[in-house]
């Protein structure tokens, strides 16, 4: 028999996503969508030994109710909910053998902010540009196109996993709940726009993430930013702001200013727009940015472009058989 | 202005922005187009995106495949090999797009945006104001006088920017402030330079002119036209506007809705930037339709 997952309740926002997303369609106007922490989610693939490119589930803030309709084996990674199976605690980083009938429920993330969860064999959703990621803006991709719904129910393609596999703790990423988190930067493509003060400012301030804050950008708040000469002194075609520019293509992870606000452009943001991006935080930092609550305090760390292409590797080589125990 | 040498712009650990110039000139454009096509035909190793605008041209890369030292390397020989702006012959495909100028639709747009936001005139009567035109009808004739170059297919899955390639139909307007919370799908809208046609209803700053029944994209791939792509139209693709009253929208509407609508786009031109660049040369460019 097929396994199905019935959505008893479906959490908060429990999305369909896979690694590494809807990739290479940003000229279409499609974002990469996927998991906001690839590292645990990547994790939660390997516990249960799946491909790398198994569809899972990305569960924000408070993660759902399930009920799985045969034996299957199961891991959750990333954020601590305290999920149950039938009414026993359900251990994160480990592989589960989970029977049919049993339900898995989880409750608010009391650490982190995002937990992945794997099923053998992968969950079976269309492929829309090669990707089952779901990109809820638009409707596209996952289930039906938009995060879970009560009542629903999931197709897990067949396979078989192994129960009792642990993610080295060392292997995991440092999630915790002290609500300052440092996150790495790399400057450009536009900080010719912000005045050396500006930049300086930027970096040796703490910034608080807000509570309007999703898969498409993190807003900020924090002191003014100082703008260079650049800025105002730039054809009309530009805008009328300071942070205006002529329409151009974002970068994922870009910090785009839109007035005064500070927005990091994330997993499901706009491809291009009018606004500069004086900063970029790299591809090995969005783990922090995922598992980070509205009123953490950000601090942001300057590294070169090659420091975090390193950085990125470090990841990548944590997300393999050998951190498993 | 057009930078002596291209500008190379870090995006974090796998982006780059390459600047060609610094405002909205179209040879900017064009030569953004042209190194995007420069990196389809030499396959360039680590490469995996691109994303053009005006000016500029994103370019995402696999830093295990190359290093960003090696990326700028790249892009500078393919850039080089591009020669002048006026030797570029692009791929360009030609849409007929049909349109509903001076809709229904688009009126209830700014009727709710007045009544919730801040009152504000007919947008196609202002556009048609700022721009010195007799009236709304005129900035339709207009509008759909000219083929309309894609800048770039960016934003939301499958929206076109575009400006107009004749200069005797270029518009200019300001765009919303505060922008609206809610447009209508399909509806084709002018801001600043650009022309574009909303494919996600949402939210949006361009003054509403009218309204297409085709979808610009089906990730469902339902209508033949989709059956080898999610979004209709590319970055450097043309689109002629055809005016159509409300019993032709509704006719092709309800075609879309059963999947027997035959979009109409030829592919057998390529796009000469030297040619192009002589036409507008040769033309009186206060004349108006």
């Amino acid at each position: 028999m097929a396994l199905n997952i019935d959505v008893i309740k479906a959490g908060l926002e429990t999305s369909v996503q896979d690694f590494p997303g809807r990739y290479g369609f940003w000229e279409q106007g499609f974002p990469p969508s996927g998991p906001f922490d690839m590292w645990s989610f990547r994790l939660a693939n390997i516990l249960v030994g799946n491909a790398p490119e198994a569809a899972g589930l990305e569960c924000q803030f408070m993660g759902p109710t399930l009920k799985f309709s045969d034996d299957c084996v199961i891991a959750f990674t990333g954020a601590e909910m305290n999920a149950t199976l039938d009414g026993e605690t359900f251990p994160m980083w480990e592989s589960v053998a989970v029977a049919a009938g049993q339900t898995l429920a989880c409750g608010f993330a009391s650490v982190g902010a995002r937990a992945y969860l794997a099923v053998s064999g992968g969950i079976e959703v269309p492929q829309v540009l090669g990707a089952r990621a779901t990109f809820h803006m638009a409707g596209v991709g996952g289930l039906e196109g938009h995060a879970l719904k009560d009542g629903q129910s999931i197709a897990v393609n067949g396979g078989a996993g192994v129960p009792g596999r642990k993610v080295k703790q060392d292997c995991r990423p440092k999630i915790a709940n002290g609500k300052q988190w440092q996150i790495e930067v790399v400057q450009g493509p536009n900080d010719d726009w912000i005045a050396e003060e500006g930049i300086e400012r930027f970096l040796e301030s703490e910034w608080k993430l807000q509570a309007r804050s999703n898969r498409t950008g993190y807003r900020l708040e924090g002191p003014e930013w100082i703008f260079a000469d650049k800025a105002s002194s730039k054809g009309p075609e530009h805008g009328e702001h300071p942070s205006n520019i002529l329409d151009h293509g974002y970068p994922v992870g870009s910090i785009n200013l839109c007035g005064q606000t500070p927005i990091i452009l994330v997993n499901d943001a706009p491809s291009a727009g009018g606004f500069i991006n004086p900063f970029t935080v790299p591809s090995a930092a969005f783990w922090k940015l995922a598992q980070s609550k509205p009123n953490d305090i950000y601090r942001f760390n300057r590294v070169s472009v090659e420091e975090a292409q390193e950085m990125r590797r470090g990841i990548d080589g944590l997300c393999v058989e050998d951190s498993i125990e | 202005m057009k930078f002596d040498q291209p500008k190379y712009l870090p995006g974090g650990d796998h982006f780059i922005l390459v600047q060609f110039g610094d405002d909205a000139s179209i040879d900017l454009n064009f030569m953004a187009l042209g190194l995007t096509a420069a990196l389809k035909e030499d396959a360039t190793k680590g490469v995996v995106d691109t994303n053009p605008s005006y000016n500029s041209l994103i370019v995402e890369y696999e830093s295990d495949d190359i290093s960003y030292a090696d990326l700028k390397i790249e892009l500078a020989r393919l850039i080089s090999g591009l020669g002048s702006v006026e030797d570029l012959e692009l791929e360009s495909r030609l849409a007929y797009l049909p349109a509903m100028y001076l809709d229904p639709w688009t009126r209830d747009c700014v009727a709710d945006y007045s009544e919730k936001i801040a009152p504000r005139d007919y947008d196609p009567d202002f556009v048609a104001e700022v721009n010195g035109f007799e009236d709304a009808k005129q900035l339709a004739r207009i509008h759909s006088g000219t083929e309309h170059w894609v800048v770039a297919v960016c934003s939301t899955p499958g929206l076109p920017l575009m400006r107009a390639l004749d200069p005797r139909c270029a518009i200019t307007s300001p765009k919303y402030n505060p922008p609206r919370t809610w447009t209508t799908l399909g509806a084709i809208g002018v801001g600043g330079l650009s022309s574009s046609i909303y494919t996600t209803p949402g939210p949006g700053g361009y003054n509403l002119i009218g309204r297409t029944p085709v979808p610009l994209w089906d990730p469902q791939q339902r209508l033949p036209v989709f059956k080898d792509r999610v979004v209709l139209l590319d970055a450097a693709d043309r689109v002629k506007f055809v005016p159509i009253g409300e019993e032709e929208f509704e006719y092709i509407e309800a075609r879309v809705a059963d999947g027997s609508y035959e979009f109409n786009i030829t592919a057998y031109q390529r796009f000469s930037v030297g040619a192009y660049k002589k036409w507008v040369a040769s033309l009186n460019q206060d004349g108006r339709f």
